[in-house]
């Protein structure tokens, strides 16, 4: 049996207004490690929320989320930075690469904030982005290379720090078909073959369709998990 | 590589940091301009105070500084010489020369005035001031003759008088009875004091010592080999001194000269200040705008794990570096500009007769004080410290997934 990765438990969160809002709505689940995951729905479904609570950005109103162990509900705002620099590698709909640096500087950027030794930097920096077929383009920087590229980059820098799993929020909203499969192709290689944990928020059929998993959220609610 | 990606970073908006670079460079600059022409104008008022009239310290006998009396003399003519000697010994001291120093009324067939009446051994104040280069008409002593008096150009336009114009001075003699003694002007001065030209008037010893029956010599001017750390060598000069006898720095004799020393040190703070205040508001605009450009990037890093720490320091090193590359510029201009005109001189004939009032000549030459490129650097350093304080709390209140958004 495969090692739960991430637990919820009873989870939920409101938005207080005039009117509260349950993005999340007492939400049970658990992902074990090497998934290939989906979390599906509508837009303003709470897929996001949901997302952004499980890469510790967003606190829950309540309920619990234990990441290899550790409820990151009750951790401090820097501990939680901590926690997401050693534990939760992060893919972005608009990439939000650092433009100033190369792809290879992007990647290593990470494994500076872990203080990790130069060299170790450059070699896993020059493994990953190879490993995402971006051999030759390692110098080049974020405006030099397609969004295709740019988000290929992003998904190195994401398996930078040795996560334990990575969140990808709507990573193909801004990708053209061909740019799509060859990310979701390395994606799912990534996960073959290390056996990296993904969770997707997504509406993409192209991505839903890779995954191995499928989570349907509506209203803050667990509709069905295939 | 956080230095890499700030250094980088402030490079995106090209024209943004330049302006900003430029107007540290620009505000340093003229601070630098300012500080060199304040230091020239206030350092040639006190040299020419030094050279011309007063001296850097000057001798009386204790007594005399209670009360300068003409019995307050400094000792018989041996004793002088022997004081002299003692003080020119010293290794700062370049020379001395001794004065009678009266308080006395001139009489003019127009008018009359209080006075300060010198007399000089003209030789010594040929050797230990500029004063006989400072006559615009007759002569310092060279002519022969009895009785003769240098006096003031303002003096004498207050007074009527002219070259071999006679008038009366009234003053009391070591016993305390007043003495009258006509003298006819040889000389006409003016130095870049008139406040002092209006007051004083010279005339040759040996005539006071008809009247007043013996050499009185009541004042030793002591001239240092340079205006620097008088006030230490004062002290030193002190040391060798007899009792009974008191010493007054060039401070002392004309406060207003220490006083605009003060001042100026004082206002060329304020200046340098304000300077920085403008800096320090222009800068801070620059990084609040950088932070609200960079807002998606800043809520990504945040999100991936950048704590606040090095949150903090990457802002504060592009602040700094926007310092650390407009300063320099800054002071190499100032310092060119500083030099150039050192050359050249300012030239202010325009304001002529008001800076003569003030004591200084119409073209300034400015000054380079090294000094004060340290206090530059330092406050360019902490004004860009100061400045990364607001952009980096604004950055560190970001809330990652706002930021994200674009929020």
């Amino acid at each position: 049996m495969s090692t739960p990765v991430i637990e919820i438990k009873n989870l939920e969160k409101v938005y207080e207004g005039a009117v509260p809002v349950h993005a999340v709505n007492g939400i049970n689940l658990t992902i074990t490690e090497g998934e290939f995951t989906a979390l599906k729905g509508p837009s303003g479904c709470g897929k996001t929320t949901l997302l952004n609570l499980l890469g510790g950005l967003d606190k829950p109103t309540s309920g619990s989320i234990e990441i290899g162990g550790v409820d990151i509900t009750t951790l401090s705002e820097n501990e939680l930075i901590d926690f997401r620099l050693r534990n939760i590698g992060f893919v972005f709909q608009a990439y939000n690469l650092i433009p100033v640096l190369s792809a290879q500087e992007n990647v290593s950027f990470i494994m500076l904030l872990q203080d990790r030794p130069k060299e170790e930097r450059e070699a896993r920096a020059q493994q990953l982005l190879e490993a995402v077929g971006l051999k030759g383009k390692e110098g080049q920087r974020p405006g030099q290379l397609s969004g295709g590229q740019q988000q290929r980059v992003a998904v190195a820098r994401a398996l930078a720090s040795k996560p334990q799993f990575v969140l990808a929020d709507e990573p193909t909203a801004n990708l053209d078909s061909t740019s799509t499969a060859n990310l979701l192709d390395i994606m799912e290689k990534l996960n073959k073959e290390e056996g990296m944990t993904f969770v997707f928020a997504t509406h993409d059929d192209r991505v839903i369709k890779k995954a191995r998993r499928i989570i349907s959220i509506e209203d803050g609610k667990v509709l069905s998990d295939e | 590589m956080i230095f890499k990606v700030a250094w980088r970073n402030i490079w995106r908006s090209k024209v943004r940091s330049f302006i900003v670079i430029g107007s540290i460079a620009v505000g340093i600059w003229a601070g630098l301009l300012i500080i060199g022409f304040s230091f020239g104008m206030n350092n040639e008022r006190t040299t020419s105070a030094i050279g011309t009239t007063i001296g850097h310290v000057q001798i009386h006998s204790a007594a005399f500084d209670i009360e300068p009396i003409t019995g307050a003399v400094l000792g018989d003519e041996a004793a002088v010489n022997e004081l002299r000697e003692e003080v020119e010994r010293l290794p700062f001291v370049a020379g001395t020369a001794q004065r009678t120093v009266l308080q006395g009324m001139i009489n003019s067939a127009k008018s009359a005035r209080a006075v300060r009446i010198m007399g000089v051994w003209p030789e010594d104040e040929r050797a230990q001031t500029t004063l006989p280069l400072t006559l615009v008409e007759g002569d310092f002593f060279e002519s022969a003759g009895r009785n003769r008096l240098v006096i003031g150009e303002k003096l004498a336009n207050r007074l009527g008088l002219k070259i071999r114009s006679k008038v009366v001075l009234t003053f009391q003699d070591a016993e305390g009875t007043l003495s009258r003694a006509s003298f006819r002007i040889s000389g006409i001065y003016k130095t870049l004091n008139a406040t002092w030209d209006e007051f004083h008037l010279y005339v040759h010893h040996e005539d006071l010592e008809q009247t007043l029956g013996a050499p009185l010599v009541h004042e030793v001017l002591v001239r240092f080999t340079e205006t620097v750390d008088t006030d230490e060598k004062t002290v030193e000069l002190a040391e060798v001194l007899p009792n009974g006898m008191s010493l007054k720095s060039w401070k002392q004799v004309n406060p207003e000269l220490g006083f605009a020393d003060d001042m100026m040190a004082i206002m060329l703070v304020l200046v340098l200040g304000i300077i920085m205040m403008a800096l320090l508001f222009g800068i801070i605009n620059n990084m609040l705008m950088a932070i609200l450009e960079r807002r998606r990037e800043l809520g990504m890093l945040m999100a991936v794990g950048m704590n606040k720490r090095k949150l903090f320091l990457m802002i504060l090193l592009e602040t700094l570096m926007l310092g650390f590359v407009g300063g320099p510029i800054g002071i190499v201009l100032g310092d060119i500009s500083t030099r150039i005109m050192m050359r050249i001189g300012v030239d202010l004939t325009s304001k002529k007769e008001g800076l003569a009032e003030l004591g200084v000549q119409s073209i300034i030459y400015p000054e380079i004080v090294p000094e004060y490129y340290i206090i530059i650097a330092i406050m360019v350093v902490t004004t860009a410290l100061i400045a990364s304080i607001l952009p980096a709390v604004r950055a560190l209140k970001l809330n990652p997934v706002e930021a994200i958004r674009g929020q």
